[in-house]
């Protein structure tokens, strides 16, 4: 591990803004309380696939394949099987794991380039989707309504508002935590060698097939985890809101618009887009069908033509400016 | 002891036979020069060496072990790398980044990366550590080649042109490094198109011509060679 690692653990900045968003249950009314938590889940989300789609390079539209398979598997496991759901967790993470690095190794082994990754994650998440929708296990089109949350939490119960909103910061900073850790030790440098070049990689000795493929399973086994924390907090899980590749487009727009190759892009992108969206909703929502969705996409497409690289390097262009 | 045996490697491109039943042996810790005209097959036969393309037919032996079919970056760690003759950067990467990359190979992470500032301070890029490839001028991405190939610690290094479009000034500094690095133990494998160069880097030369190996003997032996003046020196100037 490279020593600036330790040096971010002991920043203070990261300590108070912890400290600062844990007591945020305690003051915070709760419609926007469930922003927030909702922003968490987005920013656990958003660094999982920065794993691939920043560090990596690749961008995948799998994703939902695993935030799927975390909903709909461990409340299955559970409601079907009576598994408990922490152990559910832990079955459908392992079960996410395994399907990324295969999606990975297929990719590798069909020398599919850029493009043709896109497409063939995209394929196994439509797939993921229609597997979800027909078959009756994972609950079908309806879906699985998970039990009422009675605060019991050996059994994956919260218990309310903040139990949810610290549990999903909890996995939001575990994802944000891997994400730095791999940075800082030879698998970031091995990602970014291969993002910058495949041959030249392999040139100095790196198993390009490897490093992708772990990739990968980190990044799907952290997806799984939030997913099916993010189930049990709506109490629902849903597939359509779960396991369609829609939520991976989400997922990739708010890393993009944060910045992709920036450690503090997707946190940056999901912890001011989801609450600007969810406030947009708020006020235009009842005003005109669709009015919110028009705003917030026209907000992104500036975002992206004025700030290519993402909101994160500007933040700190500024952040430079004003310190000197 | 040969380090490197090439046995009758031969690669095809659709109708050209880009390398064509090529033989020869490097010795430990010598250096051995292959020069021959444009597009006679020696990118293509470091290609073959190194896993990057696999030979039609033929065998590379390795420190007494064929190698042929191995993926490049397992070839890496047995200790064969190479340079590219087009610079292949890690852009993004500074260059202190990109030959830790390289020394993560066989060190941990914090001796990498002292490992990585040793060899960039080697190669004369001590001043340039945390520059991206995009700010490096051509000659730099060449010393940024040699010091990626460098740090993996490599028993033999094939070297592709690393110093076309430097003046015989200019490779002085990097013909120091090959030199030190030779008398520490290491083999070298170069493809040199600048003769004087070439001439005095090299123990014994390979002439390839057409894909075929046409001469093989000391540098003296190879100047005053007739079929190389009728392959290679009567067909261009000796600066390209
Ligand atoms: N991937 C490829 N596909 C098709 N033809 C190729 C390929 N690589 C090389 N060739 C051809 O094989 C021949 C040998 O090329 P190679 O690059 O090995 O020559 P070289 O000796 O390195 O030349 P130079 O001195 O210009 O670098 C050339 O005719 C080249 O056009
Ligand atoms: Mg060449």
């Amino acid at each position: 591990m490279k020593p600036e690692f330790f040096g971010i653990l002991r920043s203070p900045v990261l300590w108070l803004a912890l400290v600062f968003t844990a007591v945020l249950p305690l003051w915070l009314p709760s419609y926007y309380l469930h922003m927030a938590t909702l922003a968490l889940v987005y920013v656990g989300f958003a660094y999982a696939w920065n794993i691939v789609g920043g560090l990596t390079g690749q961008v995948s539209l799998a994703h939902s394949l695993f935030v799927g398979i975390g909903a709909m598997l461990a409340s299955a496991l559970l409601l079907r099987l009576g598994i408990n759901m922490w152990v559910g967790m832990l079955i459908a993470a392992l079960v996410s794991g395994m399907a990324g690095a295969v999606i990975a190794w297929v990719d590798y082994r069909f020398r599919l380039g850029h493009l043709s990754f896109a497409l063939i994650t995209l394929a196994f998440a439509e797939v993921g989707e229609l597997v979800v929708l027909g078959w009756d296990f994972l609950g079908g089109a309806s879906g699985l309504y998970l039990p009422k949350d009675q605060g019991n939490l050996q059994s994956f119960q919260f218990g309310g508002s903040s139990g949810y909103f610290w549990f999903l910061m909890l996995l939001a900073v575990l994802a944000l935590g891997v994400n730095l850790a791999i940075l800082n030790s030879p698998l970031g440098f091995f990602l970014r060698a291969i993002r910058g070049n495949e041959g030249a990689a392999q040139a100095v000795g790196v198993n390009v097939l490897r490093n992708k493929m772990l990739a990968m399973a980190i990044s799907a086994v952290l997806c799984s985890l939030i997913g099916t924390a993010y189930a049990r907090y709506l109490t629902f899980a849903d597939p359509y809101l779960l396991a369609s590749p829609n939520l991976t487009i989400e997922i990739v727009l708010l890393a993009t618009i944060g910045g992709v190759s920036s450690a503090f892009g997707p946190l940056v992108g999901a912890g001011l887009l989801i609450p600007i969206g969810e406030m947009l909703r708020g006020h235009f929502g009842s005003m005109l069908p669709g009015l919110h969705y028009f705003i917030y996409g026209l907000l992104l497409v500036v975002v992206i033509i004025a700030l290519p690289q993402g909101l994160a390097p500007a933040f700190s262009r500024l952040y430079r400016r004003f310190s000197n | 002891m040969a380090i490197l045996e090439v046995q009758n490697v031969s690669r095809r491109f659709g109708g050209l036979t880009a390398v064509s039943n090529v033989s020869f042996s490097v010795e430990k810790g010598e250096i051995l020069g292959v020069i021959g005209p444009n597009g006679a097959g020696k990118t293509t036969l470091f290609s073959l060496i190194s896993g990057f393309l696999p030979p039609n037919g033929g065998d590379v032996v390795f420190k007494g072990q064929s190698i042929v079919g191995q993926p490049p970056h397992r070839i890496a760690k047995r200790g064969l790398t190479r340079s590219f003759q087009v610079v292949q950067v890690f852009t993004d990467m500074t260059v202190l980044d990109a030959v830790t990359t390289a020394a993560l190979l066989n060190h941990p992470m914090r001796a990498a990366i002292a490992k990585a500032e040793k060899v960039i301070d080697q190669v004369g890029l001590g001043h340039k550590a945390l520059e991206t490839p995009a700010s490096l001028s051509l000659q730099d991405k060449k010393l940024l080649e040699v010091a990626k190939c460098v740090a993996t610690e490599p028993e033999l290094i094939l070297l592709d042109e690393v110093m076309a479009g430097l003046t015989l000034a200019e490779t002085q500094a990097p013909l120091k490094v090959i030199r030190d690095l030779r008398d520490a133990g290491m083999t070298f494998v170069m493809v040199e198109h600048v003769m004087p160069v070439i001439m005095s880097a090299a123990d014994r030369m390979v002439v390839i011509s057409f894909g075929q190996k046409v001469a093989e003997g000391s540098p003296a032996e190879i100047v005053a060679d007739e079929k190389v003046r009728e392959a290679y020196f009567g067909e261009e100037d000796l600066h390209d």
